[in-house]
């Protein structure tokens, strides 16, 4: 009797639950040809020329083109709404644009355009997150053809071709007529094979490919119908909803975090190169302190070789990330230092010391925001030769508040270059006399940097670069610590090229068959 | 009466401007908005740019002033992040957010009341031993493990409820559980002391010795008096819930003021946590008020004083 009455409770539930139809349909995935991609922080805008975010820029990677594209095989500048280019002068550049290109609105892509994104861009009024760089180098944009530009430089700048691959997409003529973009609801109007179809600030962004997208560009026949992105913060959530089909691929994972869940069912892992490094900065200068020990060469040299550089980057980073020598990423042009390299030993970090003047160390304080786990092996490492660190690990907000007031003895930070393959894209972010970053003083490397990047001859910034490094190298301004590993988790259902660079490429993905 | 509202609310705008001076002040000794709005790999040109458009270079009491001027106007100002007005963005998410919380506290009045009641009727009996212990276990379970264990249990294992997000009724059944079980433990004791106390005093013997029994007793005599010290709770319980959902909204991805909140401090978002702080202020103080009024209701003795 009470088995009977068991049964029936149990199938009166059931039926309850079919009813209510409380199953969870699938969003994600092959059946519905619909790329559901997480991203950690949400996005407040679509249009590239006003956000600086990473994820920005991988979603405007399928929404826009530039004239120029970064290829993803040889990460080199070719040429993508560009059908060809020319150097006049060192500060003139003739661009011949291909015919035919549509944007999302049925409109064709013309000179007037290309022009009018770029003198919207030097309006200071226009306040693009892009402006202040821009300006920097463009003198002005002329039309010399229905399909011909000419850009006037203020000066000669070798990644001119680079800022127009990553910075500037274009834009049809009177996009902005009524100001800046609206970052509720936009609709974008781009020549990116995804054209957007919803978009609300910090939620979700639907994309679907693009029928009239141009036969000519790298860019042509994207496999998946529809992207998705959905705006996750928690990876443990994102995580879940891998798992449960609700999202088919995370970026970003941590490498222990990709070591457990990959053994799941309905989980891979992808992992790959990214041109991000990590690296520690000691206040040679002696902003934070005139009387701090890292103004003593001797004292930033100890540092360099007590730090187990190998061991860190093998056991804790792991993956594809490899130990660099200098201060760039060895995947980018002019990163070809020969300067001195500080192999790990803790004797010689010793010895060092007490020919500074510290036998038996001195206490600092080590500022970080990412990788705890790294700024505890470097503290670690420290200690051993007998420096006493105080480790203040805060939030980023907080460090480049910090940092940027010239208060930090020494701080382990990363950087990403925009995912550029150029030296100029880290030199001169950190050494350059104006940077909030630069905690050298020291004038002539500045200037060396400034060279550089207003160098358009190839040998010659590859001669400025190697003498900078080697300054950065011999004077030991900083700690190189690593290239970072990229870890994706995705469904298995789904082929994706990892990227060279750190920025995925989503057109490039596929559904396996 | 009127005396003592208006009094509540000079106090609280007193305290709600303190606050956001405070917070202003702190969010500009500590960060640098310019550079995290920026972005952290930004360039120095890009920073400098920023600090000059938003007004981060003139002094901070000109900034602070000019912010609450714009405020006693009813204009918020403009969202550094989102570049949009706050009182859009605020509108936004406040829908979330008082749903949850109203959700939450429904799940907290239907497990806590009637356990309460059932352990107040039948002391030292299973049923209360079993409402203590559930009220411990719900003290002792944090939010977020109680919430990953549900994503696990009713939406990986058995795919009964999306993970995450906001858009159906269906994803707020397990945030609104996370939420209402945290405060359970607190209005489940209540109930029972409140109800024990009340249930041993003289006026309801002589109501059972009218002939009251049951639940005609304890619903109609008993419960009335038992619930003063309840409403106050839940009116803070309330507060929490419409303030400080963070864990949960972050957890389940929801977009509600409580993960706005954060998002908007990790991004030195100014104008935003401003108006948050002021609103969740505002909010305490307003239910802490409505919960006076409402004892005042139930009890007349309050209302005379």
């Amino acid at each position: 009797m009470k088995t009977r009455y068991s049964v029936q409770i149990g199938a009166r539930i059931a039926i309850l639950l079919a009813a209510i139809g409380l199953t969870v349909p699938a969003t994600a995935g092959q059946s519905d040809d619909t790329l559901v991609v997480a991203l950690a922080k949400p996005l407040t805008t679509v249009d590239r020329l006003y956000s600086v975010q990473r994820e920005g820029l991988i979603v405007s990677r399928l929404t826009d083109d530039g004239l120029f594209f970064v290829d993803p095989d040889t990460l080199e500048f070719v040429p993508l709404a560009a059908e060809s280019y020319e150097w006049v002068t060192d500060t003139e550049l003739d661009v011949t644009l291909r015919d035919g290109i549509a944007f999302h609105d049925g409109s064709t892509l013309t000179a007037e355009d290309v022009v009018y994104t770029f003198e919207w861009v030097l309006n200071e009024d226009s306040d693009t997150s892009r402006g202040p760089v821009i300006r920097s180098w463009l003198e002005s944009v002329e039309k010399t053809g229905p399909l011909e530009v000419r850009f006037n430089l203020k000066l000669p700048y070798p990644m001119a071709l680079r800022d127009m691959a990553v910075s500037i997409p274009l834009r049809k003529k009177g996009t902005y007529s009524d100001g800046g973009p609206d970052s509720g609801g936009q609709v974008l109007n781009g020549i990116g094979p995804y054209r957007v179809t919803d978009f609300s600030a910090g939620r979700d962004i639907v994309l679907e490919r693009f029928g009239d997208y141009y036969e000519a560009s790298p860019k042509v026949n994207p496999a998946i119908a529809n992207i998705k992105f959905r705006v996750i913060a928690d990876q443990g959530t994102q995580q879940a909803e891998l798992l449960s089909g609700g999202i088919d691929l995370m970026m970003g994972v941590a490498p222990d975090v990709a070591d457990n869940v990959q053994y799941l069912p309905n989980v891979a892992r992808l992992e790959g190169n990214d041109i991000r490094i990590g690296y520690i900065t000691l206040d040679a200068a002696g902003f934070s302190d005139p009387d701090t020990p890292f103004t003593n060469r001797k004292v930033r040299r100890a540092v360099n070789h007590a730090i187990n550089r190998e061991e860190i980057t093998k056991y804790l980073m792991r993956g594809s990330a490899e130990v660099v020598d200098f201060a760039c990423h060895p995947r980018q042009f002019g990163c070809n230092g020969e300067g001195p390299r500080y192999e790990f030993d803790p004797e010689k970090a010793r010895k060092l010391l007490t020919e500074a003047g510290y036998p038996d160390g001195f206490s600092f304080k080590l500022w970080a925001y990412r990788e705890k786990i790294i700024a505890e092996a470097i503290v670690s490492d420290l200690r051993e030769v007998g420096l006493d660190v105080d480790l203040r690990f805060v939030k980023l907000n907080v460090f480049s508040k910090v940092r940027n007031d010239k208060d930090m003895e020494a701080f382990f930070a990363s950087y990403g270059s925009g995912g550029t393959a150029d030296a100029s894209a880290s030199t001169g972010v950190h050494f350059a006399a104006n940077s909030a970053r630069n905690y050298t003083g020291d004038e002539a490397l500045a200037k060396r940097v400034l060279a550089a990047e207003q160098t358009i001859n190839p040998d010659r910034r590859k001669r400025l670069y190697r003498e900078a490094l080697n300054r950065i190298a011999d004077q030991a301004y900083w700690v190189p610590m690593f290239s970072y590993s990229q870890n994706y988790l995705l469904s298995p259902e789904l082929e994706f090229p990892v990227p060279k660079d750190g920025v995925p490429r989503l057109w490039q993905a596929s559904w396996r068959e | 009466m009127l005396n003592y509202v208006m009094r509540r609310g000079f106090m609280a705008l007193l305290v709600a401007l303190t606050v956001s001076f405070g917070t202003f002040a702190l969010f500009h000794f500590a960060t640098d908005p310019a550079q995290t709005i920026a972005g952290e790999d930004a360039p120095q040109e890009m920073v400098d740019d920023i600090r000059e458009q938003y007004g981060f270079d003139r002094p901070l009491s000109a900034q602070y002033f000019s912010w609450l001027g714009g405020v006693l106007r009813g204009d918020f100002g403009e969202s550094f992040f989102w570049k949009q007005p706050v009182v859009e963005l605020i509108k936004d998410h406040v829908g979330v957010t008082v749903t949850l919380a109203l959700s939450s506290l429904s799940v907290t009045m239907l497990i806590a009341l009637p356990l309460g009641i059932g352990a107040a009727l039948r002391p030292n009996s299973w049923m209360d031993r079993f409402a203590l212990s559930t009220a411990v276990s719900a003290q002792a379970i944090p939010n977020f493990w109680l919430g990953l264990m549900l994503i696990i249990l009713f939406a990986v294992t058995f795919p009964i409820f999306p993970v995450s997000g906001d858009a159906t009724w269906r994803h707020f059944v397990m945030p609104a559980f996370v939420l209402g079980a945290s405060s359970v433990p607190a209005v489940m004791r209540l109930t029972r002391t409140g109800l024990l106390d009340v249930l041993a005093s003289d006026y309801i013997r002589t109501a059972r010795a009218k002939g009251f029994i049951g639940y005609r007793l304890v619903l109609q005599q008993a419960l009335r008096n038992a619930m003063l010290p309840i409403v106050s709770v839940l009116a803070v319980q309330l507060g929490y819930k419409l303030g400080g959902s963070v864990v949960t909204e972050s957890v389940f991805s929801m977009n509600g003021l409580g993960r706005l909140a954060v998002e908007s401090i990790f991004n030195s978002d100014i104008p935003t946590v401003q108006s948050l702080i002021l609103i969740f202020v505002m909010t305490f103080v307003v239910l802490t008020l409505a919960a006076d009024l409402i004892n005042a209701w139930l009890d007349p003795r309050i209302r005379m004083g």
